[in-house]
């Protein structure tokens, strides 16, 4: 039998390969959304909900409306603990990111050892910040500590480094950026070694110096990465382990409030006051002033893509 | 057409939505049940940071012991939850359990937080499970920050009062004798003077910000004739005595006689810091003899009580943990009679449960007189470290006060100012006072003592 000549035509295929590979993308990132958005999310939501309640920690809700974001303007031990964070803040990323990069330069070129010169670098980050604390502890110990040891010869060994209000959040600084700058030293490297080596090389036959190669060649194609280590630097500062866990176990916000961060700040009102509604309204305001800065980055300088093709 | 292929966009998002749906409903409907009591009325939850613990030492032995003795006699069943103690102290499990409507039945608690739990409505009243007889039996004042408007809500399982522990070599390398002991604030910061050399600070007190910094300063205050909240129409925390209570500790650090960081977890500790050569001299509680012993055996050393200041009367604090009941609790009727049970009862048993914990396997002062009478027969108090404590230390002592965290908080801030940051002291009470006293406007909680 010979096929009607009137059969009805052969639809087009409404899968094609290209809408499948994108459906197959979103299964695969599913999971991990997922996750964010029930973990990180969820919990955001929960909290500006929170921040409208009067809340006593054991089960009490009371409506209060906008009270506790009022209560803020008048809080002094609360800009106390902005005027901590912000001093953190603008000491331990500029300086943080300078050491890294200095290190990550002098690590670039071989040289025999350099990989174990790295990893050396890198090393503290592997060991817990809590950990960390307490070695620190042991070595700026007033008068026993490792630290003051060696400083006695120069006249400096009776400065307690986190007993003194006006050094323990430099100490904390210093520590932090000990502990991060193998870090940010590796990505810093990973960009440096993204920069063609020909573009220097070709620098170098023209005449340039050093600093020159740097200062035009390496240091405008090292913006991408210098933007992430900086952003990460920053929402670190403010809300990262360091902004917690080594106030935690060195100075728990003392002395003298003297590095009472704002995330310390929160949790105190947490967990020592009850104040679960005024803790989450600071947790909304300081999240919502992360993605303000965060937004204003990323708008001032294209998403990190600045003008590489 | 494969299988594959029958999964779209639209569908993945649908799936998603209901998982996330399904995610936000599920600590919604928790919180609504926050209000209903929760757990096992079968098996009650204890938790506490001495058992049952990894080093498996005697003071965790007479927790699961405890247990076991009553478990075997009754249905209700206690079951212990171990919390490291610095977790316990200043963590967040216990507090995050009682937000979520999970609190544990039974826990300790101390007087510094006592007004937290109470003013929160979750301890349960436990004069109902106590006779006359036994009620009487808590020696002096020790049921006094347990207690509100005559009804009992924790029983307490030890008093840990503060005293002056020195080191016997310090005194003596620096040509010093017992005869040397400091009797009034100015003669202890001239013999810690003495006592400072290049690698030894000659007096420790607590400097980390906390309830342990509070409660050691407190007998100074006290001391002195001030107090952070007004008493028996008194004046409150802006007076000459605080501010001589402040600059006593400010002294002690601008002299450099004593550190601004403590070695180990604070000044509480005796192995770390005095035993360790740190210091010469260190305020710390009883239990610092049963640490001593255990971790510096061969540490020579002595007690003294705290020097008075000139005019003042001497008192020391008393402080030391309460065994509670969760009002909210699976069973606080069990939970109440065990606790009876296990801290107020009178018979030989009851007695003897008392006298371990407090000199055998710790070094208290019993909370009872009945457990008090035993153990000085058994000799507990033949140490002389021990026998200062009794004679001398606790006669004049004085509980530990129950503040709101709002008047600990005005205090703490006073004392880390003035101690740290050089803050003119009378500056500094000024300040706390303004807080305390704004506080106290709003304040509708039971009575601070």
């Amino acid at each position: 039998m010979q096929p009607c000549s009137d059969a009805p035509r052969v639809a087009p295929p409404v899968w094609t390969r290209r809408r499948r590979e994108a459906l197959a993308g979103y299964a695969f990132v599913a999971p991990d959304l997922l996750g964010l958005l029930v973990f990180v999310g969820l919990p955001m939501v929960l909290a500006v909900g929170v921040s409208l309640f009067s809340v006593d920690g054991f089960g009490g809700y009371t409506y209060v409306g906008l009270d506790n974001f009022r209560q803020m303007v008048e809080d002094a031990q609360l800009w106390q603990s902005v005027k901590v964070t912000l001093t953190y803040m603008v000491t331990f990323v500029p300086i943080g990111f300078v050491v890294s990069l200095g290190l990550a330069l002098l690590v670039r070129d071989h040289f025999p050892g350099v990989g174990l010169v790295r990893t050396m670098f890198f090393l503290p980050h592997v060991i817990s910040l809590v950990v960390v604390g307490v070695a620190w502890q042991f070595l700026l110990a007033d008068k026993q500590g490792a630290v003051p040891a060696l400083l006695r010869p120069v006249g400096l060994g009776d400065v307690s480094f986190l007993g003194n209000p006006a050094l323990a959040l430099g100490s904390l600084v210093a520590i932090s950026i000990w502990f991060f700058m193998g870090y940010q030293m590796l990505i810093l490297l990973g960009g440096l070694k993204d920069i063609p080596k020909e573009y220097e090389e070709a620098a170098r036959v023209d005449g340039a110096t050093s600093w020159q190669r740097f200062r035009h060649i390496v240091w405008p194609l090292l913006r991408p990465t210098s933007f992430f280590v900086l952003v990460n630097s920053t929402v670190g500062a403010v809300t990262g382990l360091q902004a917690f866990d080594l106030v935690y176990v060195l100075t728990k916000g003392g002395p003298a409030n003297s590095t009472s961060s704002v995330v310390f700040y929160i949790y105190q009102q947490a967990f020592t006051f009850n104040n679960d509604g005024y803790a989450a309204a600071l947790t909304t305001v300081v999240v919502g002033f992360l993605i303000v800065a965060t937004g204003l980055m990323f708008g001032f300088t294209k998403g990190g893509r600045f003008d590489v093709g | 057409m494969s299988a594959f292929e029958r999964v779209t966009r639209r569908s993945l998002l649908r799936g998603g939505a209901v998982m996330l749906g399904s995610a936000m409903a599920a600590p919604l409907l928790s919180s609504c049940g926050g209000g209903a009591k929760s757990g096992n009325a079968k098996e009650l939850t204890f938790w506490n940071f001495y058992g049952p613990n990894p080093k498996a030492d005697a003071q965790s032995k007479w927790f699961t012991d405890l247990v076991a003795g009553w478990n075997a006699n009754n249905e209700v069943k206690i079951k212990l939850h171990y919390l490291p103690v610095s977790e316990y102290i200043a963590g967040t499990a216990l507090q995050t359990a009682f937000s979520a409507g999970q609190g544990p039945d039974i826990f300790l608690l101390s007087p510094g937080d006592f007004l937290r739990y109470h003013n929160g409505h979750v301890l349960a009243d436990l004069t109902p499970y106590l006779k006359p007889d036994q009620i009487a039996d808590f020696d002096g004042g020790v049921l006094n920050t347990r207690k509100v408007d005559g009804k009992i809500y924790g029983l307490p399982m030890e008093q840990e009062p503060l005293a002056v522990y020195y080191s016997v070599d310090a005194f003596e390398k620096a040509k010093l004798s017992e005869g040397d002991i400091p009797k009034t604030w100015d003669q202890w910061l001239d013999v810690a003077a003495k006592l400072t050399t290049k690698d030894q600070f000659g007096l420790l007190f607590e400097t980390i910000p906390g309830y342990y910094q509070n409660f050691t300063w407190y007998p100074f205050m006290w001391m002195a004739g001030g107090s952070a909240v007004p008493e028996n129409g008194g004046a409150g925390f802006n007076v000459p005595g605080v501010h001589q209570a402040l600059k006593l500790w400010q002294d002690a650090i601008n002299s450099k006689v004593a550190p601004r960081k403590p070695q180990g977890d604070g000044a509480g500790n005796a192995a770390a810091n005095l035993a360790g050569g740190y210091v010469a001299m260190q305020q710390t509680g009883i239990w610092s003899v049963s640490q001593l012993e255990a971790e510096k055996k061969d540490f020579k050393y002595g007690v003294f009580p705290l020097p008075v200041p000139d005019g003042g009367t001497y008192t020391t604090d008393i402080g030391g943990w309460a065994f509670v009941a969760n009002a909210k609790g699976a069973n606080p009727d069990a939970a109440g009679k065990f606790i009876a049970w296990a801290l107020g009862a009178t018979d030989a048993a009851g007695v003897e449960r008392g006298r371990q914990w407090n000199t055998v396997v710790k070094t208290n002062l019993p909370a009872r007189k009945s457990v008090q009478e035993a153990a000085k027969a058994a000799g507990a108090f033949d140490k002389p470290a021990l026998k200062v404590f009794l004679e001398q230390v606790v006669p004049g002592g004085r509980g530990e006060p129950r503040y709101t965290p709002e008047v600990y908080k005005a205090v703490s801030d006073a004392i880390q100012a003035t101690q740290l940051g050089g803050v003119d002291p009378a500056k500094a009470a000024a300040d706390a006072a303004s807080k305390i006293d704004t506080f106290l406007k709003g304040y509708k909680g039971a009575a601070m003592l």
